[in-house]
Order: C-alpha cells, then structure tokens, then sequence
C-alpha cells in the first residue's frame, strides 16, 4: 500500500519574491519504509515534512496534490490525522505539554477520548515497551533531554499512528541519547511496520537503515533512491551533501571506482578494507607518528587550571574533582566526554561564572581574583553558551552585535560589525530575526556577538550540536581562522569526529577530571571505542590513521 | 499502608474535617489534642526540620497569648494590673493561649498536607470540576518552572560575556536586566506557539477531551472512607453535646467531663491519628 503519494507540489510562502521553498515534489512513500530525507539547511526538508500532517502546514501557496492512503490529505480529518500521523519535533523542551510523564503519556489519548481503562492499557504498553517504568511518575523538568524526547516519541506512539514523521529528533540530544533514540525509532519501524519519514543531520546512525534516501537541494528533490545509489549519485556530483555520507562511504568513494557494493557501516567498511588488501601487499601500514604531548613544556600558557575542585551546594557532590591542565596560545583545546560529568562547569569555572572551592585558575599567569570588575570580560575571555539563542535579547541580530561594540563612533561600530559579520558569514542575516535563522546560522551569530568582546582566550560550549556537515566545516575554518589570529580556543564537546579533524589537542574528561590530554593523532589511535568511525574500520590495518582523510591517503599509498 | 496512596478525594476530606474542626472546637481538651497529633504527624513526615519549626511556632502561640492578654480585658479573675491601670486577666490570657495553639495547630496541618498533597492530585481534583480546568492547571506546573528556567540559561549564558544583570555599573544592569526580560517574554510566546502545534498534533480540539487520572478508588479507599464517616458522626454527636466549645467571657465555663466525653476524646485522637497509625500498622511487616 502506498501511504503518502506527492504529486507534482509546489509550495510558497506568502510575502517572498524569490523562489518557491518547494518545486515539483514528487514522491511516493510506501506502507511500512524507512525514509529518511537529507539536504543543506534551508533546503526545504522540514516544509516537506510539514505539508504531510494538516494542522502543521504553514501558511503560503500549495499546488499540486498529496494523497494520504489514497484519497487527498485534506480529506482525513482532524481525529483522524491525529491518531494516524504521528509528527515528533526539533526541540524536546517544547513539545511536552504537561509537567508529568504519565500524563504527557496519556495527552492524546484524552484528546481521542478514550475511557480511563482503555488509556490506562495504552499508557502501561508503552511505558514498558519504551522503558519509561522507571520515571513514569516523575515531573518532566527531571529527565534528561534523550528521555524528554523518548517522551514525545511515546505519546505520540500511544495514539498507535501508521505513519511516523520526525523533524531533526536528535538535533538537541548527545551522541549516545542520539544513537538510542534513532535506535527505537527502528525498532518501531522493524517490529510495528510504522512507516518512518525522517529528516538528520546524523546520517551515520540512519544511512544503512534507509529504504530510500531523498536528498533536497534549493526546494527541489535531487536524488531518491537507495542509500548505496544516492551515495554513488552524491560522489559522482561531488554533491556538497557528500560530506554529511557516513565515514566509511567517504572513505571508499575516495579509494574505489565501482559504485555499486559500497560499505554502510563500520562493520561493512572494515570488511571492505579486507578483501581489498586480500591481494595487495601492505607497502605503508602506519600514519606518520606524532611527538607524544609534553604539558610541560608549554612556557606561557594562556589558561593554566590547578587542582580545581568545585560544587553547587554544600552538601552537593563534587563535580571537578582536582582538574589541572595548560593550555598554549593560539591553540585549539579540545576536551571530550560523557554526559553530566562536569564539562560545562569546567568551562563556568575558567570564566567565573562558577566560583570553586579550592584550586587556581590562571589567565595569561595571572590569578582569576586578580583581574578586575568586568577586566577579565573585556578584551581576554569570553564564553559561547551551549544553546546559543541564550545570547540574543534583541529583535534583529545587527541590534544584538551593537550590543557589544566598543567603538567611540558610529562609523567604528559599524566597521566592527560588518567585519565580523564577513568572518562569520552572517553578513545576509544581520537584519533578521534571531530566533528565526537556522541552529547553524544562530551559532555562527552568536559566535559574532562573543569575538565583538575582542577576547584572547574563547570558550565553547558544545558548539557543532545541531550543526549540519556542511556547517561543521564552515566553521572549523572560523575557528582556524581566529587560531591563525592568535586567540586561544577551549573547546569542550561530544563530537569526536569533530575534535579528531580539527583540533590541536584533545583532553579526555571523565569523573571530575582531565584524565589525558594528546594530539588528536595519538590520543584516538590509543583509543579503541572513543575514537573516530575512520579509525574503527581501519584500526586492524592501519596505525595512526584517524580521519577518513587519513585512510583513504594511506589506502592510495598502497595502491 | 501509606496515606498519600490513598484516593486524593480521602486526603480531600480528611483534611477539611481535621482543618474545620481544629478552626472550630475551642474546649482546651481537643485544642491539646489537636496540637499533640499535629506535632507528631509532622515530624513523622518531615522530621528534624519539623521539630525545629514547631518549636518556633510554640514561641509565637506564648507571644500571641501574651500580646492578646495585654489588649483584651474581658473576664473576671485578674492576675495583675499593668502600667496604664488595665487589669490582665486569667480568661483572657487562657482564651489567646487557645486561640494562638489553634492558629498554629492549622499551620503544622497545612505542612503536613503540603507534603502530601502533590500537583498530580490538585490537578486529579480539579479534573472532577473540569477536564478542561485541570489540563490548563498541569500545563501551568510545566510552564512556569520551565519560564524560570529558561531566565536562569539566559542570564549565565550572558554572565560568559559581561551582560549579567549583576555585572557593570548600575544604568548597565538595569538595560542588562530589561534585555532579559524582554526577550523572555519573546521566548515564552515562541514557546507557547510550538506546544499548541504540538498540541494539535495530537488532537487537542477535537470534541470529548476526557481526563485520563492514574487514581483508582478501590475497596480499601471505600472501607476507610466508611470509618472515617463513623468517626466523624460521633464527633458530631460531641458538637451537638457542646462537649467541643466552652465560655470563656465573663468566666471560663465548661460542660463536665462524662465518660461520654471520654469516648469522645478518644474518638477524636483515633480520627487525628489515622494518617500515621494507617502508615504504622503497615510497617510492622517491614521490621
């Protein structure tokens, strides 16, 4: 049975005079796939997914026609549509309606109006087969944002829909609460046959399990076929989405010619390297070695921590439990980690804004308490929040970048802006909104307003989450950038992929403190789960080859 | 077998009984008792911290009988005479001594139904009123904390780059507090628009909302439900005695004590009581 059929759509948003967010869609969605739908921000993936559920569709222009299990969509009503298409959203926060989980659970069935044995059937299934039992009395400020979105999931399952639609669900979610939500999600897909529609930056944990991969470019459907096909369709194009395929895909692209049996996964990828050195010999087995990392030998380190300790209340527990490290100018810090293991705190404490107990903070060799009111802030540190809409007050970004200038007239201020703006690459959003730019763009904006305090020393909080491939690179060449400029960057993140391409150093954070610190190179080589895609696959092979650069140069080295 | 997991309409009329009948019987007898159970209920709930604040309450019923005694001159056994010629008498000082022990006698109650009495069962509650009404109220829980929340994300994120509102000089925090707030303000409509989606999405409108409560009321709610009521007659049997109130103006009168009376008083105590004994007789099986 085919379940959505979109013929020849076109839709466009009132009052814009350029071309239309969506233009000729035609697709057919099958009972039972798993589709997942790929493209550049701004491409037209979340108003496709809107356009599939009525109460979501946005204002403007629509032509052309969409059939729900046949017949137009507009024609299944309300009732219907709720408890059939099931839609979960970006952020977890403000999906969930209620302040507890069972009732949360229990929302749209209310609404469907059940009666109370039957909800409480409903709602006792699904807690248990989502393994909600545990917090299922619990106020929802209390969970974690993988369980708040595991939440929406739930409640929105409750309703037993056909069809499953998720919008970026993993945006806001670390990597290991990413991997399990995507991991239910295809659980529902294999053992409910719940057709999934889904939109990820992530494509390494959904490529492989993809029916169909429908890539979107400029409102228009590039590509729709498997994920092998579209892989060979994005490397032949030298597709700007090729950089989001998953690693071991890279790396094959870049070594193979034939299109047609590439590997999806680490597993995959590792067996491929097999047979292709069955009958080659292994001229260059190893990356060239780095120095092992002397901390020692750094003479005038930027940041300097000793020892610090710290915690919320008296009674709390410690969160740093004795952290010391140094980090060099101009020099791009990585520290990586689990969840809640102290992190951003690490990151508050070097700035101030958490006060330890015990331990030195060292800026530029001089104590934290000796600087001066509001001297540490201007011109030496500054520090990019983890949601990065928590900077902006103002209703266009130009009027929050003013917020912070310095300059003594007007002409300097603009002259500030316009060249950080340029820097930035957010020189066509400046009189927007805020609120309504993409997660990569507000990013990048707010990474504007923080270099406008002119600092030497720049602290991110978890910066590439939510960010698109495409982004990611954009912006690891902002932070080349200010490295080149001397400005010393600490940067504290899940993203290993991230820290391992372009990072100088990258620390291992975990219980409290800094376990190991290394170059990139030495540091995930040693490692053998913590560590990148590139090296998984090619670890058995291979020494000291990390990114999927790396392999694929080893790989025609012994070609 | 816990109080609090009993139906939230039992603690609803538990506790209007225990509140009316603390406010109304005046007889020093069951103000005693009143205050006996009370301490003893909260500090079985709450503990140390409950002890300390009862002992500070006791402190204010003294201070309150004293404060009543100097300004109010009724009745006839005159203790002493103060310094502008006014008589202190004994009715009065007894009758603020009782009025101060019912007054934090309630208050040590309410502590109590704080702790039991959580949002699940006022929005359980109001449900009965109105499914509508108690729907607005859980989304109410969820908003507001999640407001305050998001002010405090808001305000540490600005801390990183100097526009805290406690950084700068003072014309500086106050733009710096005014920029929060406003943005807050911008952030909740944004907010209040994607649940309505989300809402929407799962069918808010349509016609026949019911209200889904985890509540059962079983036979074990009904059995007390029973005994409660049977105590509550006998109680009323008191009040229609005029065994719960006594004179106080011009001299203290009061019905004599029966053995009627004392089967009351121990009805009384039984009826206070029932929280923790029903928690107590349930623990010896966890010994």
């Amino acid at each position: 049975m085919v379940h959505f059929k979109i013929q020849d759509v076109t839709f466009a948003y009132p009052d814009t005079t350029d071309r239309p967010a969506l233009e000729h869609i035609n697709l057919e969605i099958r009972q039972g796939e798993y589709v997942t739908v790929c493209g550049a921000s701004g491409s037209g993936k979340t108003t496709l997914l809107r356009l599939l559920k009525s109460v979501l569709t946005p204002h403007g222009t629509l032509s052309g026609e969409i059939l729900f299990c046949g017949r137009p969509l507009q024609e299944a009503d309300l009732r219907e549509q709720s408890s059939k298409i099931g839609y979960v959203m970006q952020n977890p926060d403000s999906q969930i309606v209620t302040d507890k989980v069972w009732h949360e659970l229990a929302f749209g069935l209310e609404s469907l109006g059940y009666d109370q044995k039957t909800i409480r059937l409903r709602v006792a299934e699904m807690a248990s087969y989502f393994g909600i039992e545990h917090w299922f009395y619990k106020n929802v400020s209390e969970l974690s944002g993988g369980q708040k979105q595991l939440l929406n999931l739930a409640s929105v399952m409750a309703m037993q829909p056909e069809v499953l639609i998720l919008d970026e669900p993993t945006s806001q979610l670390d990597p290991i609460a990413a991997a399990d939500f995507l991991n239910t999600v295809k659980k529902i897909n294999r053992e409910l046959r719940t057709t999934v529609i889904i939109t990820e930056h992530r494509l390494e944990d959904i490529f492989y399990a993809s029916d169909q991969v429908v890539v979107m470019e400029k409102g228009k459907i590039a590509a729709v076929d498997t994920p092998r096909a579209v892989g060979a369709f994005l490397k032949e194009g030298n597709h700007e989405m090729l950089a989001a395929l998953p690693t071991p895909l890279l790396v094959y692209y870049g070594v193979e010619e034939q299109k047609n049996s590439a590997p999806l996964t680490v597993r995959e990828g590792a067996e491929w390297l097999d047979t292709f050195f069955a009958d080659r010999t292994l001229k260059v087995s190893a990356y060239e070695a780095e120095a092992p990392y002397e901390e020692d030998e750094i003479k005038d380190p930027a940041v300097e921590v000793k020892e610090l300790y710290m915690r919320y209340e008296k009674n709390a527990p410690d969160i740093l439990k004795g952290v010391s490290f140094r980090v060099e100018k101009g020099t791009l810090f990585a520290i990586v980690g689990g969840n809640g293991t102290g992190k951003s705190t690490l990151l508050k404490s070097i700035c101030g804004i958490c006060r330890p107990y015990s331990g030195k903070v060292k800026i530029f060799g001089k104590r934290m308490e000796k600087y001066c009111k509001g001297e540490l802030f201007s011109g030496n540190l500054a520090m990019l929040p983890q949601d990065p809409l928590s900077l902006f007050v103002k209703k266009t970004v130009r009027e929050d970048l003013e917020e912070m200038t310095t300059g003594k007239n007007k002409k300097d201020r603009e002259d500030e802006i316009t060249r950080i703006a340029k820097l930035c690459q957010i020189t066509e959003l400046l009189e927007k909104h805020p609120y309504d730019s993409s997660g990569g763009e507000q990013q990048r904006a707010a990474l504007a307003k923080v270099l406008l305090t002119q600092p030497k020393i720049l602290l991110l909080d978890e910066p590439t989450k939510g960010m698109d491939a495409i982004f990611k690179k954009q912006f690891a060449d902002i932070l080349k950038e200010l490295n080149n400029q001397g400005i010393t960057i600490i940067l504290v993140s899940h993203d290993v992929e991230f820290c391992a391409k372009y990072a100088d150093t990258v620390s291992m954070f975990f219980d409290g403190t800094i376990l190991t610190t290394n170059t990139p190179r030495n540091f995930f080589s040693k490692n053998s789960f913590y560590t990148t895609a590139a090296n998984r696959m090619s670890r058995h092979i291979f020494e000291n080859a990390v990114t999927d650069g790396e392999v694929i140069e080893l790989c025609q080295k012994n070609l | 077998m816990r109080f609090d997991n009993y139906h939230p309409a039992i603690e609803l009329l538990y506790f209007t009984a225990v509140f009316l009948m603390t406010i109304y019987f005046d007889h020093p007898i069951y103000v005693l008792i009143s205050f006996v159970t009370a301490v003893i209920y909260s500090v079985y709930l709450r503990g140390k911290k409950a002890a300390v604040c009862d002992l500070l309450l006791l402190a204010a019923m003294a201070a309150y009988a004293i404060y009543y005694a100097s300004y109010h001159h009724f009745g006839v056994t005159g203790l002493k005479t103060n310094f502008i010629g006014n008589q202190i008498t004994l009715e009065a000082f007894a009758y603020g001594m009782v009025t101060g022990c019912r007054l934090i006698t309630v208050l040590m109650w309410g502590s109590c139904l704080y702790v039991l009495v959580t949002t699940d069962k006022i929005v359980f509650l109001l449900g009965r009123i109105s499914p509508k009404l108690s729907l607005y109220v859980s989304i109410l829980f969820r908003s507001v904390p999640q407001i305050i929340q998001q002010a405090k994300k808001i305000e540490t994120a600005r801390e990183g780059i100097y526009k805290g509102i406690r950084q700068g000089n003072a014309f500086e925090r106050l733009s710096h507090t005014a920029g929060v707030l406003s943005i807050l303000i911008t952030w909740t409509i944004e907010d209040a628009m994607e649940k309505a989606a989300a809402m929407k999405c799962r069918g808010y409108s349509l016609k026949g909302r019911s209200a889904f409560a985890i509540y059962r009321f079983d036979n074990r709610d009904r059995s007390l439900v029973v005994a409660m009521a049977a105590m509550l007659t006998i109680l009323f049997m008191a009040v229609m005695f005029e065994q719960t109130t006594i004179y106080y103006d011009p001299v203290i009168v009061m019905n004599p004590v029966t053995p009627l009376s004392v089967v009351f008083y121990i009805c009384y105590v039984g009826f206070l009581c029932l929280p923790v004994g029903l928690e107590q007789c349930n623990c010896k099986y966890y010994s």
